[in-house]
């Protein structure tokens, strides 16, 4: 049961991935003073608001997932990552925490600002809330890759 | 009469505007971000889960009874602070926050969260 979770948890935080980062790079190219590649101009047509409601979901479904798996990883994962001393790694999950508790936190201002009427000061906002919720799925996502596989890479 | 190729571009611009409520959805990001930060900086949690006994509890219970875990009882502090603060704040100071508070505040709290953690680094 929780591996078959786990690997859902992993399939989920791919699509956010992809959602976040596509609506972080659109949001970006979109901003008043920002020059873009040809090459990158149907990214920036892209309306990144149709991201938000997908990546508000996707975030609440995985920190979910993530909540329910936590205990096993304490049970299994967290005593091997100390027994070989691997205090760097623990730190990084310990951060993982934070990261997953601070983006759900910030999805409602996350979603608010997606539905405002986008002035100057909310596009920056929108910018900010938006590369720190993709610089949280990135790191999570790397972080729980490399805690799955510890055995395999430091055995 | 002119119309686009296909359609209108899709723009943000272009959608429903949101304007019942959100400052009260930002009241309760700003404070939960914050009250995060305090509850695992000084160890408020709101409860605590026994991995071994399998259960919450309140306060703190013997050795005996394992090491808890914090995460879920911090998250729920935070919450809970947020929630608070969203019922709370009046509708008029909540109109007056700066924007750019929406994202310094999660920015230091993410900075927060690096210098506290540092230690598993050094």
């Amino acid at each position: 049961m929780m591996t078959a979770l786990l690997i859902v948890h992993g399939l989920f935080a791919v699509a956010l991935i992809g959602a976040v980062s596509h609506q972080a790079i659109a949001a970006t190219l979109k901003y008043p003073g920002i020059r873009t590649r040809p090459s990158l101009a149907r990214l920036r047509a892209s309306d990144p608001n149709i991201y938000s409601g997908a990546v508000a979901f996707l975030f609440l479904v995985v920190t979910i997932m993530g909540a329910i798996l936590y205990p096993q990883y304490r049970l299994t994962v967290r005593p091997f990552v100390q027994s070989m001393d691997l205090r760097a790694l623990n730190g990084v999950f310990e951060l993982k925490e934070h990261f997953a508790a601070l983006g759900l936190l910030m999805l409602p201002a996350y979603w608010a600002v997606w539905r405002q009427t986008p002035d100057k000061e909310n596009k920056t906002a929108r910018l900010w809330l938006t590369w720190l919720l993709a610089g949280f799925v990135w790191w999570n996502f790397i972080a729980g890759q490399l805690l799955v596989a510890i055995k395999g890479l430091f055995s | 009469m002119v119309e686009f190729y296909r359609g209108t571009v899709a723009g943000g611009d272009q959608r429903t505007v949101f304007l019942s409520d959100y400052r009260r959805w930002t009241v309760f990001s700003l404070a939960a971000c914050l009250a995060y930060t305090a509850a695992y900086y000084f160890d408020w949690p709101l409860f605590r889960y026994y991995l071994v006994s399998g259960g919450l509890s309140f306060g703190v219970q013997p050795e005996s009874a394992g090491a808890p875990i914090l995460w879920y009882g911090w998250l729920m502090a935070a919450a809970l602070v947020g929630i608070l603060a969203a019922a709370i704040v009046p509708r008029a100071a909540a109109l007056r926050i700066p924007p750019d508070l929406l994202w310094i505040v999660p920015v230091a709290s993410v900075l927060a969260a690096f210098l506290y953690e540092a230690r598993w680094f050094i």
